[in-house]
């Protein structure tokens, strides 16, 4: 176990830059998943901390060696990949001791009983004399987290170990991959893109997008008071609806005015400088509710798309020319075309610089007096 | 003629992939597709057959001159021809000599393509490309280019009449290594970077998982390789003068002298013509298989 730190660590392959000048620390023992679309750089990011790349530019320390030039097998790290990367001609444990007896540092006695604890607790150990094309998806990733496990390596690196399972496997291996990190405590760099992954696993969440780094946070935090724009939509699903709006004061009261609604924003950091301005108004899905009567607080909206989820009902609505989407009640019973009043739960807005997308207010600091980190990405 | 079989051949194979309308129509098309497919395999496998089946009879008979049909009836002498030919004539020494020559240049080759091969795939270097196009390009140069020069550098290095004259310039090959490339791009690059975080060296590398992985590879070209190089006949007549050195395809020659009243031995010709394609026919149908997967010109 050991601590990992990047400092302005900058990779670029033949002139494109796929990471722009990152900083990230991760603590000892963390569990840190590193989330994003596709080409945002984060399989690079952890490439480059396996040593698979070189940085162009930037440092990277493991415990208090510098590693950066480092080959990969002198950082003593452990990575799984998306296609389990098992070598097809050799059986289960040959594939789990290959690498352990690569590195010369077990005794047989050792290896034995390595292999033997680590398919017990993944419950591989009648596989063993099996080659991987006899495995199912989930067995074989299994052996590719033993084969990780059985090394004891400072740091493990997992590059979207579950993409490749179906639906189901996947959150039963997710549950499991907890159960083992809590078991094990070695420090997990995890990169996936399915952000439910990245939520449910990581003590803290890295977002990134386009090379950098846009928010580094514990899931609730990064839930709650997303930094930039780009976090609120990408985490959480459907993403936040971002209506533009105008900011409106009236002595110490502020308003969010649109081309049909003016919702009362309750009073927190940033909303002086955001006054008067324009403004992209942030709102969670779950923030808006269908109201029983229209009233003085509720706005109109149209339905243009209903889809029923079983546990709620997802609606997509339009108020002037903003489309936004929203979860009512289960069997609440609207059609598409029908006007119906929207009520907003004020305390969960956000409001978003409409150039930038950085965070300019959380409607939810007023009652969190913690300030969420800035994007220093020191966790 | 054969060409114009072939053409046919193939359109027809094509033609019984098209699909009918109807089942009973599928069927019956089926049918006779099939019918037409495979009178049509059965005539170019008989032309190819051909001239190889007249030099089996041929080889069977005491002279051996074929001036009519009835001439191609099997004779008696098969066993006393071959008899003669591997043991009276010594063409057993030759058939080794060809042998040794064959294993050796597979072996060589094969070592010197699979490192060349894994450098040029898993090392980072630069003008890696370029090397490698070089590589390629030694195929543009025909054989009878080399020769003057490699002739001349085989006798300066006094190597001229040796095992070595005759094994050693084949050792490298732009194909195998070509071969080799290819499949080893096919194996997925996180293997090798497991291998890599593993700490696991090149040559364990190459000796735990390339070669395993690339077995039936292998065994495709090293029989390709070991048919090439037992048909080699100009070098070996040229480098090498002592008759005991001496190769298969050259001794076929030296078996046409062995006339008895001045006119040329046919049977003995065709007696060593087909000891000389035995071992190659004996490879290709053991290996058939990989060979396919290799050239991947099997039907999936």
């Amino acid at each position: 176990m050991t601590d990992v730190t990047l400092q302005d660590v900058r990779k670029e392959f033949d002139g494109v830059v796929a990471v722009k000048n990152i900083d990230l620390q991760i603590p000892d023992g963390a569990f840190v998943t590193v989330v994003g679309p596709s080409g945002c750089g984060k399989s690079t990011t952890l490439r480059l901390i396996a040593g698979l790349e070189q940085a162009t530019e930037g440092t990277i320390q493991m415990g208090d060696q510098e590693v950066t030039g480092v080959e990969p097998k002198d950082r003593d790290v452990a990575m799984v990949f998306q296609n389990y990367a098992l070598y097809p001609h050799m059986t289960v444990r040959r594939n789990i001791t290959f690498g352990m007896k690569s590195a010369g540092d077990f005794s047989d006695e050792e290896i034995d009983r390595q292999v033997e604890e680590a398919t017990a607790v993944l419950d591989i150990d009648d596989l063993l004399d099996r080659k991987p094309g006899e495995l199912s998806g989930g067995e074989r990733q299994r052996v590719a987290l033993g084969r990780a496990l059985v090394r004891d390596p400072e740091v493990f690196l997992m590059d979207e170990p579950l993409s490749n399972l179906d639906a189901k496997l996947r959150i039963k291996m997710r549950a499991e991959l907890a159960k083992l990190h809590s078991e094990f405590e070695t420090t997990t760099i995890y990169v996936t893109h399915d952000q439910t992954e990245a939520m449910t696993l990581g003590d803290r969440v890295v977002v990134m997008n386009d090379g950098r780094i846009q928010q580094v946070d514990s899931p609730q935090r990064l839930y709650d008071y997303p930094e930039t724009r780009f976090v609120a939509e990408f985490i959480g699903d459907p993403a936040m609806n971002m209506l533009s709006v105008d900011i409106s004061r009236d002595g110490t009261e502020y308003e969010a005015v649109g081309p049909s609604f003016r919702i009362p924003l309750p009073e927190a950091d940033g909303l002086e400088t955001a006054a008067g301005a324009k403004a992209l108004l942030g709102v969670r899905p779950e923030s808006l509710s269908v109201a029983d009567s229209a009233d003085r607080s509720s706005f109109p909206a149209e339905v243009t798309v209903t889809e029923p989820l079983g546990d709620s009902l997802l609606l997509e609505c339009r108020t002037g020319d903003q489309e936004f989407k929203l979860h009512a009640e289960p069997r609440t019973a609207v059609e598409p075309g029908d006007r119906v009043p929207l009520t907003v739960e004020t305390e969960r807005l956000h409001l978003f610089d409409p150039q930038t997308g950085e965070a300019i207010y959380h409607a939810a600091a007023a009652q969190s007096p913690e300030v969420t980190s800035t994007v220093d990405s020191t966790i | 003629m054969l060409g114009s079989l072939l053409t046919a051949l193939t359109a027809a194979v094509e033609r019984s992939q098209s699909a009918g309308r109807t089942t009973s129509e599928r069927i019956r098309r089926f049918e006779t597709e099939q019918l037409t497919l495979h009178v049509l395999a059965a005539t170019v496998v008989f032309l190819i057959v051909l001239p190889v089946l007249i030099a089996a009879l041929v080889s069977t008979k005491r002279a051996g001159i074929v001036t009519s049909i009835g001439d191609l009836v099997p004779g008696g002498h098969a066993l006393s021809n071959y008899r003669r030919a591997l043991i009276g004539l010594e063409f057993w020494r030759f058939m080794l000599n060809s042998f040794v020559m064959s294993v050796a240049v597979v072996v060589g080759k094969l070592i010197v393509s699979l490192l060349a091969a894994l450098v040029i795939v898993y090392y980072r270097f630069p003008y890696k490309n370029a090397v490698f196009l070089f590589i390629l390009f030694t195929l543009l140069l025909p054989v009878p280019v080399r020769f003057v020069p490699l002739y001349r550098l085989t006798t300066e290095l006094g190597m001229n009449n040796t095992f070595f004259a005759i094994t050693v310039p084949y050792l490298a090959s732009a194909t195998t290594v070509f071969i080799l490339r290819q499949h080893f791009l096919s194996i997925p690059a996180s293997l090798v970077e497991t291998a890599k975080v593993d700490g696991v060296g090149p040559l364990r590398f190459l000796w735990s998982v390339l070669i395993p992985m690339s077995r039936a590879v292998l065994v495709g070209v090293s029989v390709i390789m070991f048919v090439y190089t037992w048909n080699q006949y100009l070098w070996p007549l040229v480098i090498i003068n002592a008759e005991s050195l001496q190769v298969a395809q050259v001794g076929l020659n030296l078996l046409r002298g062995q006339a008895s009243t001045g006119e040329v031995a046919w049977s003995m010709v065709m007696t060593g013509s087909i000891l000389t394609l035995l071992p190659p026919l004996a490879l290709l149908v053991l290996f058939r298989r990989q060979l396919l997967e290799t050239f991947t010109i099997q039907q999936k």
